[in-house]
């Protein structure tokens, strides 16, 4: 027979790569399952993440709120330029603060810190409010001291339509309930908030800082006007106004989008470790089939089968194999988008469809291919070593991993496609490079590692026990799969602990409770007169209440060393927000105890003419900021040149005052300013309610509502990362089980002749126990230094929440992941440790 | 000479698919201590079922088989196994060696799951004695047939068993090595006194056993 280099030798082979693969489908099980399972969630991530940016680019003139949105933050815009821009387009005003909103009439009324939207009767320029009841949004145009609440607001403080609320000193009706608006934002996410007429705005008195003002006005063009000549037309008219922004559909939900785009990232890379172990899985499973076949591959090669013909039959199989399973599995993900927008829809206002992509297809289809290839290459040029020689000397061979210097290339070549596509693809790419070369390096370590347990028990050879003799020659032996196995194991409890790790360090915060060193109320909006009312207010309910208040200003940073920070700190910095608005800052005469120095020194008293800056030494890491550099600071329309002389460390999710920039008393006590404070109570007789009797403008944010927000979000990032892990874990189990499973059908022919010599169904299961505890008692220590390495990243760079060391956690992980794989052991190997002699002897 | 191995009315069944097939019909057979005894008869007469009942490999569906005056068959696999390794060697056609061991090291495995204190030492003294000196470190693929088959004999007599069963254990060897192996067989059951129970196609060697039994259909003639 010649090589297949004709279309009837290669019909000839798909024939029979037809017929084995229809024969065979029930012994390659675990590879169709972990195939499935691995392609399934590959699928469903690229699906849900297509969804969704489809719904956002479809709807980004909706979210932004118009084709452009003039954002003047907390100044009021300037109505001069803005009546040139209505003279061509139309223009809505929206005007967000945040303030108390309080519940009346009742026995024990509650009070809640809410965001309010005044808008006009143009909003929305795009989309629609969906509220109820019917006249409700039409009614809040026209009628003053109406309001709509949002889902969440009415059912926090438990308000009913036609319902007295105060805000401030004024009383409002809720006249209706708002379910979504078009505008997304963090706080219409997740939030109170509630929205109103303009004419709302004339009726509540506000303070700069603490009302968090922000002046907000959305364009829409007219239909017949080209949109980039309108874009440069106000661009040209806001060129020389210092205080606003412009932003573009494209920069709508930028917060949303990043959010997508690091969790599918985040997800993307744990489906690919799925994949990556899943492959070494298949490559377990493929060698053991081919093993089972090794007789038939003998006389196929008697008959006249090339080696390469019959290489390419096996590659065929994969191949059809892929195909179909592609094809199943990237159709199952469409049926989870439906679960995906109930989700989203429930909590952004979003809806996604699923959406058919060719290229997603295509992608997912190569990258299994890739993976499939990679990992079945060492395994199908194991029919190199089979001999129809082999049919003469009746010598039972079992096939090991072969790797020629071609098939080591060709694996590079594939591996790094798969690396390229994964990480030119990705947000981030250094992370992804990096969890790849992160990925490689603990597959060395524990192949190294296979290594010196036999080095090490080569060395224990003379044990006087016999089983544990037999044990250590099955680890030891020339050709052994100890490698192979202590590199699958090593990697699937290493991604098992990694997961488990992340899982028990979400469950600590979400279930964490309040600092101790954390107030249990912030107050915003205390005026310069204000300080004395409102500390007596606080006493007269709680005299032994511990008061911190201090003063606050605004201020955005307007240059670095003379030039602007946006030119050269790009939006995906972590402390991007520090120059993305005006931020609030402080003084103090002491270095706040929860704030160390880790560089410079603090207030020089020598120069108290000039500004000294303290920074927060995390924002000075990420701008690449040096002690002695000048900030030019805009302080109420002032620009002010001020020398950061030290850097704190500062942990924000402490919960007590912090702030990135502090500035030396001296200079700064002189800045008109307003107060911030916290109070610890040693009672519960605060009451909120009394207190904005006493100041009506003052907010109040409870720490413990504050906490339970962020714990409802991260319930919800919770869920959805115990579900990708728990997927994982499926597959890691079996990856880890298909080792074991070569292992024991290798050892099936061992176990038969030590029945036929007389050692029990106990010695045999005893000896293989023996096998696992040594390589398992190696594999976990390894995989628990990665796992606490891994998951620590992950917690705190991708999460970014509190990675915590727990002993007793890894212990109970290792233990428990121990026990389940050895219970997977006697499940998928009980047949192998006690094989039925007769049948196998008679060849049956 | 006094009975070693009793069989009473054993039957052995199969069921394949609706099939039911009857290997062994009513076998009844006293073997006693010291007796080589041939089995011979065409293929799938039931020489190797009948001699897997009696090593303990397989199961009858009735009948007792009564070995040293123990009812095996009443006994469970473990306590058979026990049985196995101390008193019954078994020869294969397909030598079923360990193919990751060396010949010491196969031979060794039987002493040391009998607790030996030199398991290799004497390995080697048995390997010699069949002459295998020059390969006691080589794997079974670096062996020829008939040095296989001497392997697994020294492997089965090892502990000296009461009983050896062989089934073919020159099927797959060439004349010379046949009778290499057929004499080191009946040269050591003379030696040491174990009872032997051979199945054979070979008339040459059924007629060096004493006893010759035929088994036709599942059934003694």
């Amino acid at each position: 027979m010649e090589k297949s280099n004709n279309s009837s030798e290669f019909n000839l082979i798909l024939k029979y790569a037809l017929k084995d693969l229809s024969r065979n489908y029930n012994k390659i099980s675990s590879i169709i399952i972990t195939l499935f399972i691995s392609l399934f969630i590959l699928s469903a991530i690229f699906t849900i993440e297509d969804s969704l940016k489809k719904e956002l680019n479809d709807n980004a003139k909706a979210l932004l709120g118009g084709d452009l949105e003039i954002d003047y933050n907390r100044n009021q815009g300037n109505l001069d330029l803005l009546n040139q821009v209505k003279e061509f387009a139309t223009v809505s005003q929206m005007i967000e603060f945040s303030t108390m909103l309080s519940t009346t009439g009742r026995e024990k009324n509650k009070s809640l810190f809410t965001r309010i939207k005044t808008v006009d009767e143009k909003y929305p320029l795009y989309g629609e409010v969906d509220y109820e009841p019917n006249d409700a949004y039409e009614r809040m145009q026209r009628e003053p001291n109406t309001i709509l609440i949002n889902d969440s607001l009415s059912k926090t403080l438990n308000i009913k339509i036609n319902e007295q609320v105060k805000v401030q000193d004024q009383n409002f009706t809720v006249i209706g309930i708002i379910k979504s608006v078009p505008d997304v934002s963090g706080f219409v996410a997740f939030g109170d908030w509630a929205l109103a007429g303009k004419q709302t705005l004339d009726i509540l008195k506000f303070n700069g800082i603490g009302s968090f003002l922000n002046y907000e006005y959305k364009v829409k063009f007219n239909s017949d006007d080209d949109p980039e000549q309108v874009e440069r037309k106000i661009e040209n008219i806001f060129k020389n106004d210092q205080k606003v922004k412009l932003r573009y559909p494209e920069n709508s939900a930028s917060g949303i989008k990043r959010i997508i785009n690091n969790f599918s990232q985040f997800l993307s890379l744990v489906s690919i470790s799925a994949m990556l172990i899943a492959g070494i899985g298949i490559a377990n499973t493929l060698l053991s089939f081919i093993n089972q076949n090794n007789m038939s591959i003998a006389v196929r090669k008697a008959v006249g089968f090339y080696s390469g013909n019959i290489k390419i039959l096996y590659y065929l199989q994969l191949f059809i194999l892929l195909f179909v399973i592609t094809v199943i599995s990237y159709g199952s993900s469409f049926l989870i988008v439906p679960i995906a927008d109930k989700y989203l829809s429930d909590g952004l206002g979003l809806n996604v469809y699923p959406v058919f992509s060719f290229l997603n297809f295509l992608k997912i289809f190569l990258v299994g291919l890739l993976v499939l290839v990679i990992f079945s290459i060492p395994t199908i040029s194991s029919i190199n070593q089979v001999k129809a020689s082999n049919l003469f000397r009746n010598v039972f061979q079992n096939l090991q991993f072969y790797y020629s210097k071609k098939s080591v290339a060709v694996s590079f070549i594939f591996l790094s496609t798969l690396i390229l596509l994964f990480t030119i693809g990705s947000e981030q790419p250094t992370y992804s490079l990096g969890y790849f070369v992160a990925f490689f390096a603990c597959l060395i370590v524990f192949f190294l590692l296979s290594k010196l347990i036999i080095f090490f028990l080569k060395k224990f050879k003379s044990s006087s026990i016999v089983l544990v003799k037999i044990s250590i020659k099955n680890i030891t032996q020339t050709k052994s799969i100890t490698p192979i196995t202590v590199m699958s194991l090593g990697l699937g409890f290493t991604l098992l602990l990694t997961l488990a790790l992340v899982g028990t360090n979400f469950q600590r915060e979400i279930a964490k409770s309040i600092p101790d060193i954390a107030p249990d109320y912030f107050f915003v909006g205390i005026q310069k007169g204000e300080r004395e009312k409102f500390e007596q207010g606080i006493l007269s309910m709680d005299k032994d209440a511990n008061i911190e208040i201090v003063p606050m200003v605004s201020s955005g940073i307007v240059k670095i060393n003379g030039v602007d920070p946006n030119t050269f700190i790009k939006p995906d910095n972590d402390s991007y927000w520090v120059i993305g608005s005006e931020r609030r800052s402080s003084w103090v005469e002491d270095i706040p105890k929860d704030n160390p120095i880790v560089m410079g020194e603090w207030w020089d008293l020598s120069k108290p003419n000039q500004l000294q800056i303290s920074l927060d030494a995390k924002v000075a890491k990420d701008f690449n900021i040096q002690l002695g550099d000048i900030f030019t600071l805009n302080i109420y329309g002032r620009e002010i040149d001020g020398e950061v002389i030290n850097f704190r460390e500062v942990d924000y999710r402490d919960l007590s005052i912090n702030f990135v920039m502090l500035f030396n008393p001296q200079f700064a006590k002189e800045i008109p300013h307003e107060y911030l404070a916290t109070a610890k109570f040693n009672s519960d007789k605060f009451d909120e309610t009394e207190m904005l009797e006493v100041m009506p403008s003052l907010s109040m944010i409870k720490i413990a509502d504050y906490l339970l927000k962020v714990t409802a979000v991260l319930n919800k990032v919770f869920i959805a990362v115990t579900l990708i892990s728990a997927v994982t874990i499926i597959i890691g189990l079996i990856v880890i089980s298909s080792a074991i499973m070569v292992q024991g059908k290798i050892k099936e022919y061992q176990n038969l002749v030590f029945k036929i010599l007389g050692f029990s169904k106990k010695q045999i299961i005893f000896s293989s126990l023996i096998e696992f505890i040594i390589i398992f008692m190696s594999v976990i220590l390894i995989a628990t230094f990665f796992a606490v390495v891994g998951s620590k990243f992950i917690i705190e760079n991708i999460f970014e929440l509190v990675w915590q060391f727990d002993f007793k956690v890894l212990i109970y992980l290792g233990f428990s992941i121990g026990l389940i794989t050895l219970i997977l052991i006697l499940i998928t190997n009980l047949k192998y440790l006690n094989p039925k002699i007769y049948p196998l002897i008679r060849n049956q | 000479m006094s009975t070693l191995l009793r069989l009473k009315k054993i039957n052995l069944k199969y069921q394949t698919g609706k099939d039911n097939i009857r290997v062994l019909n009513n076998i009844d057979l006293n073997i006693r201590k010291k007796e080589t005894v041939s089995v011979v008869g065409e293929s799938g007469s039931g020489k190797t079922s009948l001699i897997m009942l009696v090593g303990g490999l397989e199961k009858p569906t009735s009948g007792k088989i009564i070995f040293q005056n123990q009812e095996i068959t009443s006994l469970n696999e473990d306590e058979v196994s026990e049985i196995r390794k101390k008193n019954i060697g078994i020869v294969f056609q397909s030598f079923y060696l360990i193919p990751n061991y060396t010949a010491v090291e196969n031979v060794a495995l039987t002493l040391e799951l009998n607790n030996f204190k030199n398991p290799e030492k004497e390995a080697k003294i048995l390997l010699d004695r069949f002459g295998l000196k020059h390969r006691f470190n080589n794997l079974p693929s670096q062996l020829s047939g008939g040095e296989q088959q001497r392997v697994a004999i020294a492997r089965a007599i090892a502990m000296k068993p009461e009983l050896i069963l062989a089934d073919e254990p020159t099927g797959n060897l060439d004349t010379e090595n046949s009778t290499l192996i057929s004499n080191i067989l009946f040269k050591y059951v003379k030696e040491e006194g174990s009872s032997l129970i051979m199945v054979t196609h070979d008339p040459k060697l059924a007629d060096k056993a004493k006893r010759k039994i035929k088994i036709k259909d599942g059934k003694i003639k």
